[in-house]
């Protein structure tokens, strides 16, 4: 999750949209469920209604839109970049450190024996 | 070019696929769903008995709510398959996403680095005190051509400076040196020089 986080709002809005789809599926069975009872509570089953119809066309809309915007986007190439250079040059650095820190511990044991003696 | 062709026509096609699902999908859900509330509508006559009106209204809404949650399932399916689509061919993002990532790597590189450096600054004056102090100490068992590493460092800077500015040939004997840590001597030709014992 906190890959996403890296500019991509749209895969954000894309995970708003599968909790819509749930939500769509929950009103459609709240309002079933509201018809199947004896004496009905208008007004919750108008809301209800009124929220999975809303629901069912934002839906169609934002997937529409997001359709569109990869229909002028791709290409048929797959992308080549990598981040590799950089990673090996910062893994290349903590090594450094690592062997800075083995060395100070050599000499700090070699002072502590020479106290010693 | 016709290989070109292909390519984007096969993406062009797997989007136009992903639209027709999109609209089967959300027909699907609509229709079941209103046909569903027309169907909970009690009609006073009916064909065929109550119990069985009953019993095919019963089963028709059975069927109909398993279609809507089937559409609702292959909406999510879309989804992630839009979101795989996205991952895998929204170039600006990945573009943005990949230089986010060098620009962080470069950055804990750097400071790395940074603090590499202050740390070498630091020890080294630490360990020119500690080189005095070891190689002074009668516990040094160093021999004669063994130079302090601060010795060292300094011998290498005057052949440096020598090099430099005369290109003096190199010298068959090592000169006088007039105090504890200058030796003129060039560092090429002699593998010993002056020991620890001129120090005092």
């Amino acid at each position: 999750m906190a890959t996403y986080s890296l500019a991509n709002e749209r895969l954000r809005a894309l995970e708003d949209i599968e909790r819509e789809i749930g939500a769509i599926l929950q009103n459609a069975g709240t309002v079933i469920l509201e018809l199947s009872k004896e004496k009905t509570n208008e007004r919750l089953l108008d809301r209800q209604a009124a929220a999975f119809t809303a629901s069912v066309q934002h839906v169609e809309a934002e997937l529409s839109a997001q359709i569109r915007y990869l229909t002028q986007v791709a290409t048929g190439q797959p992308h080549e970049g990598s981040s590799y250079s950089s990673r090996k040059d910062c893994q290349m650095a903590l090594k450094r450190v690592d062997y800075t820190r083995l060395k100070l511990s050599d000499v700090a044991r070699t002072c502590e024996q020479m106290l010693e003696n | 070019m016709a290989q070109q062709r292909a390519l984007p026509q096969s993406k062009e096609t797997l989007l136009q696929s992903y639209n027709k699902r999109l609209k089967d999908d959300v027909k699907s859900i609509m229709d079941n769903f209103t046909e569903i509330i027309k169907t909970a509508k009690i009609e006073d006559e009916t064909q065929v008995s109550r119990a069985t009106q009953g019993e095919q209204d019963n089963y028709e809404m059975h069927v109909r709510a398993a279609n809507i949650v089937r559409a609702g399932e292959s909406l999510m399916k879309l989804v992630s398959d839009l979101k795989q689509f996205l991952i895998l061919n929204d170039f600006p993002s990945v573009n943005e996403a990949i230089d986010q990532r060098n620009q962080q790597l470069r950055a804990l590189q750097e400071e790395c680095d940074r603090k590499l450096i202050a740390l070498r600054d630091e020890i080294s004056i630490d360990l020119y005190e500690l080189e005095e102090e070891y190689y002074s100490s009668s516990s040094s068992l160093c021999e004669a051509h063994d130079l302090p590493l601060c010795e060292a460092y300094w011998r290498l800077d005057l052949d440096t400076d020598s090099a430099d500015g005369l290109s003096a040939p190199v010298l068959a004997s090592p000169e006088p040196t007039t105090g504890p840590m200058q030796a003129a001597v060039p560092a090429h030709s002699h593998a010993s020089g002056p020991g620890p014992s001129e120090h005092t």
